[in-house]
């Protein structure tokens, strides 16, 4: 790059900097951009590599991870219609349930990291929701579109939503739960949800 | 080429007894139904002796994309009016859109499952195995530039679909693509209109076209071998097939199966843990691929 436009970008930097400390500009993007550069420093320091230092690496991601995500938003919209007829004990037995098959989730997707890079490509905020969108780059070249959905609760934003490619995760969820719910009953639901987060 | 000409006509057949017997179907379990502007509703009773209120939005005007066969908001009555405050409470700041039961009709469940099973074990035992093993002999480069080839040839559905969808911009890029690719990408070996140019490949397909022009999803078909789809989505498949460059050469039957073959072991391997990701995170396998398929594609056809 040339000498003098270097000079143009870093005073527009500086103004952009400026301008956006006092506005806070970007808040959900800061929050999902935190998370996220900590996992990946995480999942790539060398001294966590290795077979034998797997349980340690699951151990900060999933802190890094449960920071970030709002379990109940999630369970609420998750069972949706389900939800309000559950007492509050069976409430937290499924926000419990439900964070584990989640974090599993999430912690096997970590753990195939091989140098994926991430893109912020901008983000809506409607009153305390709020959108991120970010593109992943794969090694192979292909881009991923991925949505975090977040909600405002006191100063931070909590991730309740995230959606790879328009398929969003709570809606899949939902559909599968609803449908084993719908054919038998609540109760076996737990059962199985339970079989599946013993056997991981 | 004939077969795939009666493929086609059958799909179109199938589509609308599909629709009529889904819609048959519908108005039996409606207990009531009422008209409000432009819409249609009815109730159903549901287990917990609360009402299900189903409301169709049959304004075309809105979206464009409205259709019957399209996804429809659902909202909860109570019987209870206690009850119906304190959900209304809870569920009041839900923004708009995202607590619609959106999902896909699936009469043939049962029909559908077997082929989802048969197709599991086709690629545990076969696909799998043998994309793992061409993956352990090439290397990553080479898979990617049959991959880039594969899709550089079926440029003819992307352009055509971007005209289709009044997509101009699209259509020139894909144009521009092709030139570009063909030459100084090496016969499409390399994606340089991507890279050097900045211009994006359009995933445009006739199933999408469909859905754009206001065509619902009909119901959901597990195909053997070809795997999730629609009945839109398979009309798409068989239209785009005109398209496909491999129909223009005349080949035959088996020709076109081994090329076929090939591409999908070179995209299995391109792809290899995503589906046992999907398996392993998932309730109900069947249930979370049919939804995926359902939202990805609802998703592309916004795009």
């Amino acid at each position: 790059m040339n000498r003098s436009y270097l000079w143009v970008w870093v005073f527009f930097f500086t103004c952009a900097i400026c301008v956006s400390i006092p506005a806070m500009a970007g808040e959900p993007t800061e929050m999902v951009r935190k998370t996220t550069d900590k996992i990946i420093a995480i999942v790539t320091d060398s001294s966590l590599e290795g077979p034998e230092k797997a349980a340690e690496r699951k151990r900060l991601v999933r802190e890094a991870v449960s920071e970030q995500f709002n379990r109940k938003e999630m369970s609420r919209r998750t069972l949706a219609r389900h939800w309000r007829k559950r007492t509050e004990e069976e409430k937290i037995e499924f926000i419990d349930l439900y964070g584990k098959l989640l974090e599993q989730t999430y912690l096997d997707r970590v753990e195939g990291y091989s140098g994926e890079k991430v893109f912020y490509e901008g983000e809506e905020v409607d009153g305390k929701y709020g959108v991120v969108k970010v593109k992943i780059l794969t090694g192979q070249g292909t881009k991923i579109a991925v949505e975090y959905r977040l909600k405002k609760a006191g100063d931070d934003w909590l991730v309740y939503d995230v959606s790879i490619e328009g398929v969003s995760l709570v809606n899949n969820y939902r559909n599968q739960f609803n449908s084993i719910i719908v054919r038998s009953s609540y109760k076996d639901f737990i059962k199985k949800l339970k079989a599946k987060v013993e056997k991981q | 080429m004939r077969i795939f000409f009666r493929i086609f006509v059958f799909s179109i057949f199938f589509l609308g007894f599909f629709q009529a017997t889904c819609f048959a179907a519908e108005e039996a379990i409606s207990s009531i139904s009422f008209q409000k502007g432009g819409g249609y509703g009815f109730l159903i009773q549901d287990v917990g002796g609360s009402y299900l209120v189903a409301v169709m939005d049959l304004d075309v005007s809105q979206e464009g994309n409205h259709s019957r066969g399209r996804a429809r908001p659902l909202s909860l009555c109570q019987k209870d009016s206690s009850e119906q405050e304190e959900d209304e409470e809870e569920f009041d700041d839900i923004p708009e859109g995202e607590m619609e039961v959106d999902f896909i009709r699936d009469p043939f469940e049962p029909i559908n499952r077997v082929f989802f099973h048969l197709n599991d074990k086709l690629y545990f035992w076969i696909l799998k195995p043998v994309a793992a093993g061409y993956k352990k002999v090439t290397p990553d480069q080479f898979r990617i530039c049959v991959r880039n080839f594969f899709s550089n040839l079926l440029m003819p559905i992307r352009a055509v679909n971007c005209l289709l969808q009044g997509k101009f911009i699209g259509f020139g890029s894909e144009l521009l693509r092709l030139l570009v690719n063909s030459t100084v990408g090496m016969l499409g070996l390399m994606d340089p209109a991507q890279t050097a140019l900045k211009l994006e490949k359009q995933d445009e397909d006739f199933g999408q076209t469909l859905g754009l022009y206001g065509l619902g999803p009909g119901v959901y078909i597990n195909w053997p071998v070809f795997g999730p789809s629609s009945v839109r989505g398979t009309v798409g498949f068989v239209g785009d097939m005109y398209l496909d460059p491999a129909a223009w050469v005349s080949i035959d039957f088996g020709e076109w199966f081994v090329i076929r073959g090939y591409e999908m072991v070179n995209t299995t391997s391109l792809s290899l843990g995503e589906y046992e990701a999907l398996k392993k995170a998932a309730l109900d396998p069947y249930v979370a691929l049919r939804d995926a398929y359902y939202q990805y594609r609802q998703n592309k056809i916004k795009n």
